[in-house]
């Protein structure tokens, strides 16, 4: 016998029929956020930013490539790793087959990191992906929104998620340590090296050429791109982490067999 | 000027952090709901199905391939699906683009993924071949499989009608020959399979991350849904 609960058919439908009632909230609620997202105010961005691309150096209107929308995933590729974030890879794994499908939408996806060109090239290379990716190296483009820290910011505090935060008195207070030192050794750097990045997506609209900023979000706002975890979420055991989540997820080409 | 209202940083800030919390909010509820998901009740699945794969032919609990959770995605091809007999359902396709890589994370969680249709093998290799996906794809043929995990009633088996727990908007789908679009989920304990949830039309949105990312770009999905989304190949500038 299943150690879990066994019912007859009917049980169960009765069971569902009335989780889907809540579910069609749910799915009312992610709509009208959705909505809510769109009367955000659009605020102007004055400063110019350049980026190095596959195709030479762009400026951010220039990285629309045409269309009026653009989503950036701010993928934790900073200047001391020798490879990118496991976590964010996995999310690259998702959406890099739905980008053609944005780009019919009137929406430029592209990722964009603070490491150079060249070892993004590499690495995406290794990875099989087809997304753009820019490199924001020398740029304060990952500063302004909320995902870049410099050492100072990371002992003082600094803004992410919309509160503040001190990265490294977090490792201090001793919150998941060896998690985030194993992450920072496989991403080939220490610490501090690591924790100068953090994941977010960032959206913006190019009108008569001036581009606004109209959305960012960050930790698990973003962990939509995961895209396994809605999967997990129907599965009869769940997600089955531990709280904090235990460190499971690898490069789609690192994991052994399972 | 943009039509659309243009503000300051502090107005856009002050309006983004209360969007935050109505945002967090959804995040715990739909925490919420996964568990509820788990506590419905499983129900052993008695009926003997089999499935024609890569590895030959398999029965249901054959699919777990030696793991303890198996997600089947109902994917629409067959007979009345526009395109046929070469191309599964272009909304299905849409969204085999971003479920493809992110499933290979799954058997590292004891999940199984695979889709399954009615087309024969032969035709879902070809079209996987196409597309390029990787994930694994089964036939289930001219067993009842899919009329077994879209309608729970013995009315609804008898004329094939019910989908999705008997919404009016899909009143006249005859599920004994026409497709669906859904997810079920399996499992297996002791040698016994068990069915445990199955989510259909917009409770699979979710699973889409496409749609996930537009519901975040300036304009979202839009309203006009003439010729988007189709196979990949098939727009103007395909790939």
């Amino acid at each position: 016998m299943a150690e879990h609960r066994v019912g007859n058919r009917e049980e169960w439908l009765e069971a569902r029929t009335a989780l889907l009632e809540r579910e069609k909230e749910l799915t009312r609620r992610s709509d009208e956020l959705a909505r809510e997202r769109r009367e955000l105010p659009w605020v102007p961005v004055e400063k110019e930013y350049t980026f190095e691309t596959d195709e030479g150096t762009k400026t951010l209107p220039q990285l629309f490539a045409g269309r009026s929308q653009l989503l950036v995933y701010h993928f934790m590729f900073g200047p001391a790793y020798s490879a990118g974030c496991p976590t964010c890879s996995a999310a690259a794994d998702t959406f890099d087959g739905g980008v053609v499908h944005l780009n019919q939408r009137d929406v430029t996806f592209l990722c964009i990191s603070r490491a150079p060109l060249e070892q993004l090239q590499a690495y995406k290379r290794r990875m099989g992906w087809s997304f753009p990716w820019a490199s924001s190296a020398g740029s304060d483009f990952n500063f302004d929104f909320g995902v870049s820290f410099t050492h100072e910011q990371q002992r003082d505090g600094a803004d992410y998620n919309y509160r503040p935060v001190r990265l490294l008195a977090i490792l201090e207070a001793g919150v998941a340590p060896e998690a985030i030192e194993s992450i920072a050794a496989d991403v080939g750097t220490d610490v501090a090296g690591y924790l100068t990045e953090l994941p977010g997506l960032s959206a913006f609209a190019l009108e008569d050429g001036a581009v606004y900023h109209t959305y960012s979000t960050y930790a698990r706002g973003g962990e939509f791109v995961l895209g396994f975890y809605p999967f997990l979420d129907r599965v009869p055991r769940g997600r089955d982490e531990d709280d904090p989540p235990e460190n499971w997820i690898r490069r789609h080409d690192e994991y052994g067999d399972a | 000027m943009p039509e659309h209202a243009v503000g300051t940083r502090e107005e856009w800030l002050a309006a983004r952090k209360r969007l935050l919390e109505e945002e967090k909010q959804l995040t715990r509820r739909s925490d919420e709901l996964a568990r509820e998901r788990r506590q419905l009740p499983w129900v052993p699945v008695e009926k003997e199905y089999t499935f024609e794969t890569n590895e030959g032919t398999k029965t249901l609990p054959q699919l777990f391939d030696g793991r303890s959770q198996l997600l089947a995605y109902h994917f629409m091809f067959g007979p009345s699906v526009e395109g046929w007999p070469e191309v599964g359902c272009p909304g299905c396709s849409y969204t085999a683009d971003t479920l493809d890589v992110a499933v290979e994370h799954l058997p590292h969680r004891d999940v199984t993924f695979v889709a399954v249709s009615r087309a024969p093998l032969e035709q879902l290799e070809a079209y996987r071949r196409r597309m390029g996906w990787s994930f694994p794809w089964v036939s289930y043929g001219n067993s009842d499989f899919n009329l077994d995990f879209a309608v729970f009633t013995e009315a609804g088996r008898r004329t094939g009608t019910g989908f999705n727990f008997d919404t009016p908007k899909h009143a006249d789908i005859d599920l004994r020959n026409e497709e669906l679009h859904g997810l079920s989920a399996f499992a297996l304990e002791d040698g016994v399979v068990y069915h445990t949830y199955s989510t259909y039309d917009r409770g699979t949105d979710a699973l889409n991350a496409t749609w996930q990312l537009l519901d975040r770009a300036p304009k979202g999905r839009g309203d006009d849904f003439e010729g988007w989304p189709r196979r990949r190949f098939e727009y103007p500038d395909g790939a």
